[in-house]
């Protein structure tokens, strides 16, 4: 066994302490250079991660897959049911957004325009237990800036919180620190149907996101959908799916609903994702 | 410390720190992952003793961190903190404990995350105030313990020729 002197150089401990104080604080600032070099590192491993992925996801597939048989089976027969609803609601839905695209041009909404996004994979995770991202491999070379919305198949993902040149990071919409501005249908006091803003924000570890800032006299009725409002202020174009509600809560003396929102795109299991630029205003015809 | 054995260390903090940005990502069990960086500080700590591990656990944090979107330099204070603890409580020990490895990887594991969660919190990332992080950092802890089989080899093999044995209690040896 190996024992050691006790330590007359204890002042370099209290010198790495005070450097990491005087890192962190400079970080939370935003100061200084540290996020040009997360974004060199990120860059040089980019490759390597994206081999990784490769070789170790069936691994990590496999894994999951054992872990999770009980559950897979009852999602999976779900989905079936779902793909049944689908296929029969789809032929409505094409007329419905040839309808939605004409009256959006009318009106001089933003529209997503779906030719513009960027099409990226996934190559990994978040590194850490306390952060809920993903990297892909298309970064500022093939025009991903900070800020974008990311969606999948059914709808939203997250946005883009750092971009260098060969990947980005995106933050998932159950990060904590993730909000939009969002729709959801509701009954109004007159009993019309109507719509209602609020904000959907993440939630630590939990896979539903909440809803703040929603009328308290808005009826908001389990199941509705609910979608990004591309108001002014929000980066994200609007009418992009985000989920269905799945729990509406209204305690006595509270000042607003709790209202829990389960995301339309599997969060744990994205392979490709599509980027997209920022809303513009489209000129009408 | 020969310039062979700082070598070494380089390559051991870089090996580290591309295996938890790319590989652990996929490796994650109930949707934790080890803390591999942690778990090398804490296992080099265990050979160099309080102060090299302090600086390694310093140089390992940082470049942890570049791959983090939390702070700057909250796991290089958290890992320079525990290497020195480790090595504090390694050089006080009287004699060579069984199953040294998992022992200090769970028990360090468990420490170090706590104390990241504790400096993330005083730094203003709320995500870590929520029961899950109970549950993030306790299985973490397990799985570092598991980890520590395979990482203080690896750290034996890296501070080759960095020990630095001291006559003190030579009688308990």
């Amino acid at each position: 066994m190996v024992v050691y002197r006790r330590g007359s150089r204890r002042p370099i401990v209290i010198l790495l302490v005070v450097t990491s104080i005087a890192l962190i604080t400079l970080d939370v600032r935003e100061a200084g250079p540290i996020t040009g070099a997360k974004g060199v590192a990120r860059d040089i491993v980019s490759p390597v991660a994206s081999a990784a992925d490769r070789v170790f996801s069936p691994v990590g597939d496999w894994i999951g897959g054992v872990v999770r048989a009980g559950s897979l089976r009852g999602e999976n027969e779900r989905l079936k049911r779902d793909l049944e609803e689908v296929r029969g609601s789809d032929a409505q839905q094409q007329a419905l957004e040839s309808e939605n695209r004409e009256l959006r041009e009318l009106l001089d909404l933003p529209f997503v325009a779906d030719s513009d996004a960027i099409n990226a994979q996934v190559v990994s995770g978040p590194p850490g237990n306390f952060e809920w991202t993903v990297r892909l491999d298309k970064g500022t070379s093939s025009g991903v800036t900070e800020g974008m919305a990311v969606v999948a198949g059914k709808g939203l993902v997250g946005e883009v919180v750092d971009a260098t040149g060969d990947g980005a990071t995106v933050r998932l919409m159950t990060d904590p620190e993730f909000g939009a501005g969002v729709v959801i249908a509701a009954m109004g006091a007159d009993g019309q149907e109507t719509r209602t803003s609020g904000f959907a924000v993440g939630r630590t570890g939990e896979d539903l996101v909440r809803l703040t800032n929603v009328d308290p006299a808005a009826q908001v009725a389990k199941d509705a959908y609910v979608w990004t409002s591309g108001a002014n202020t929000s980066q994200f174009p609007g009418s992009i799916p985000v989920g269905r509600v799945t729990k509406v809560e209204k305690r006595a003396g509270a000042p607003e609903q709790d209202i829990l929102v389960e995301p339309l795109v599997d969060l744990d299991s994205l392979e490709f994702v599509k980027v997209l630029p920022p809303p513009t205003i489209q000129a009408p015809p | 410390m020969t310039w062979t054995t700082r070598l070494r260390l380089v390559l051991l903090v870089v090996t580290t720190t591309v295996l938890q940005a790319t590989l652990f990502p996929d490796l994650r069990f109930f949707d934790v992952a080890p803390d591999l960086g942690l778990v090398a500080t804490i296992a080099v700590a265990y050979r160099v003793g309080p102060e090299r591990g302090a600086v390694y656990g310093f140089a390992n944090g940082l470049a942890i961190d570049l791959f983090l979107q939390t702070p700057f330099g909250l796991s290089a204070l958290s890992f320079a903190v525990i290497g020195y603890g480790v090595g504090i409580v390694q050089g006080g020990m009287s004699r060579e404990v069984r199953f040294a490895a998992p022992l200090f990887g769970g028990i360090g594991g468990l420490v170090g995350g706590s104390l990241f969660v504790a400096v993330a919190a005083l730094a203003g990332e709320d995500q870590v105030l929520a029961m899950r992080t109970v549950y993030v950092v306790l299985l973490a802890g397990v799985y570092d313990a598991i980890l520590a089989f395979a990482v203080f080899p690896a750290a034996r093999w890296a501070t080759r020729g960095a020990e630095a044995p001291v006559v003190r209690g030579v009688g308990s040896l």
